[in-house]
């Protein structure tokens, strides 16, 4: 094949490959442009950390802005399990003392101090956590999976349709770890259900307005407002990872710091 | 033991965990303050944690203290960047100490050799 003939068909293969690309349908594009723009980086509101890595004002102040370390409405039967537990104090104290957390399941996600960036699209929206987790939310119009073909998992299924600039959040099939970091006895049964309505209440400011049921452990849902702020300092996501330079081994049931 | 009594032993215990993101705080002394006057031997920027190790001179040779910071993108937001501390760079830090008497402690805040404080944020 001489060089003439080569470029004319590589040309070729160019223009058909221009043709075949899949542009977005015009459908797509006015769905696009009919969901809110809630680009930028947003962290949970109760955890305004500084350098050293704690919200000032210590723990008194860090619980006093948490959702989820609250005391679950629990009906008898689990109540008496939960205060069975705190009996245990030198159970919790060794977990309080010895504690990690490097990824978390739901809602506790929602509740974490790792950055997120939420990115829309018509067919799910997708919030990517700075400790590389990432929960789908899926509206498209798809149903949850049959049960027979869903299991638990850490941040459940969750699939979403918008009102508005609201995005209403169905999530089931969480694993029933505890609720959540410092609330290691608050736990919920594998039948939980929890809906989520998430809207831009301005520029600098989402707010989740949660709502916990479980029959099998709780007298009546379980309501909160979870608020999300931007952080207009950052410009990109730097990855968060446990394991890059881990200094703080447990020895002898106690957290130290180990030398380089 | 009354369920008063166990919920405030409970809440005893953490108030002593400081607040932080990552992992208890319980191993720091955030009742007690020192300050550590040296020559940066290291500026750790990783993660979980960045660290500044510090050598601190005494009769007997310089002592390396290890400063726990937050992660690199919380230092970010408080206006550190990785070129921020140099091997050699003289600074004052102060820290809240382990509790076991390893040598190092939580940042609190630091000031270089110009007496000017590091960051915007401590």
């Amino acid at each position: 094949m001489n060089r003439g003939r080569l470029s004319a068909t590589l040309l070729a293969l160019l223009c058909v490959s221009i043709v075949r690309a899949d542009p977005n349908s015009a459908a797509r594009v006015r769905t696009f442009a009919s969901l809110p723009d809630w680009t930028g980086i947003w962290q949970s509101a109760a955890w305004p950390t500084d350098v050293s890595g704690r919200v000032p004002g210590g723990e008194e102040k860090l619980r006093s802005g948490l959702q989820l370390i609250r005391h679950p409405p629990y009906n008898a039967e689990w109540e008496a399990n939960f205060q069975a537990g705190m009996q245990n104090t030198a159970a919790l104290a060794a977990r309080s003392a010895t504690f990690k957390v490097c990824s978390r399941g739901f809602p506790a996600i929602m509740e974490a101090p790792w950055l997120f960036q939420i990115v829309v699209l018509p067919e799910e929206t997708v919030l990517i956590f700075e400790n590389q987790q990432v929960r789908h939310v899926y509206t498209d119009g798809r149903r949850h999976p049959p049960k027979k073909d869903l299991w638990p998992t850490r941040l459940g299924d969750s699939i979403g349709h918008w009102e508005g600039d609201t995005l209403i959040v169905d999530t089931i099939a969480r694993t029933s770890e505890p609720i959540a970091p410092r609330a290691w006895l608050s736990v919920l049964s594998d039948g939980a259900h929890v809906t989520e309505r998430l809207r831009m209440v301005n520029r600098n400011e989402i707010e989740d307005q949660l709502t916990i049921e479980d029959p099998v452990a709780l007298a009546q849902p379980w309501r909160m407002a979870l608020e999300f702020k931007r952080v207009a300092e950052m410009n990109r996501m730097y990855p968060f990872d446990c394991k890059e330079n881990e200094r703080n081994p447990v020895i002898d049931g106690k957290m130290t710091i180990a030398t380089p | 033991m009354s369920r008063c009594r166990v919920l405030i032993s409970v809440a005893a215990l953490l108030f002593t965990l400081q607040g932080l993101a990552h992992h208890s705080g319980a191993m720091f002394d955030d009742k007690m303050s020192t300050t550590l006057t040296g020559t940066v031997k290291a500026f750790q920027w990783t993660n979980p944690h960045c660290w500044i190790q510090v050598l601190v001179p005494g009769q007997e040779g310089p002592t390396e203290w290890s400063v726990e910071m937050g992660s690199p993108s919380q230092l970010f937001r408080g206006g550190w960047k990785p070129g921020t501390l140099e091997a050699g760079d003289k600074i004052t830090v102060v820290i809240h100490p382990m509790r076991d008497g390893t040598k190092g402690g939580l940042f609190v805040s630091a000031v270089g050799a110009d007496g000017k404080p590091i960051g915007t944020s401590t």
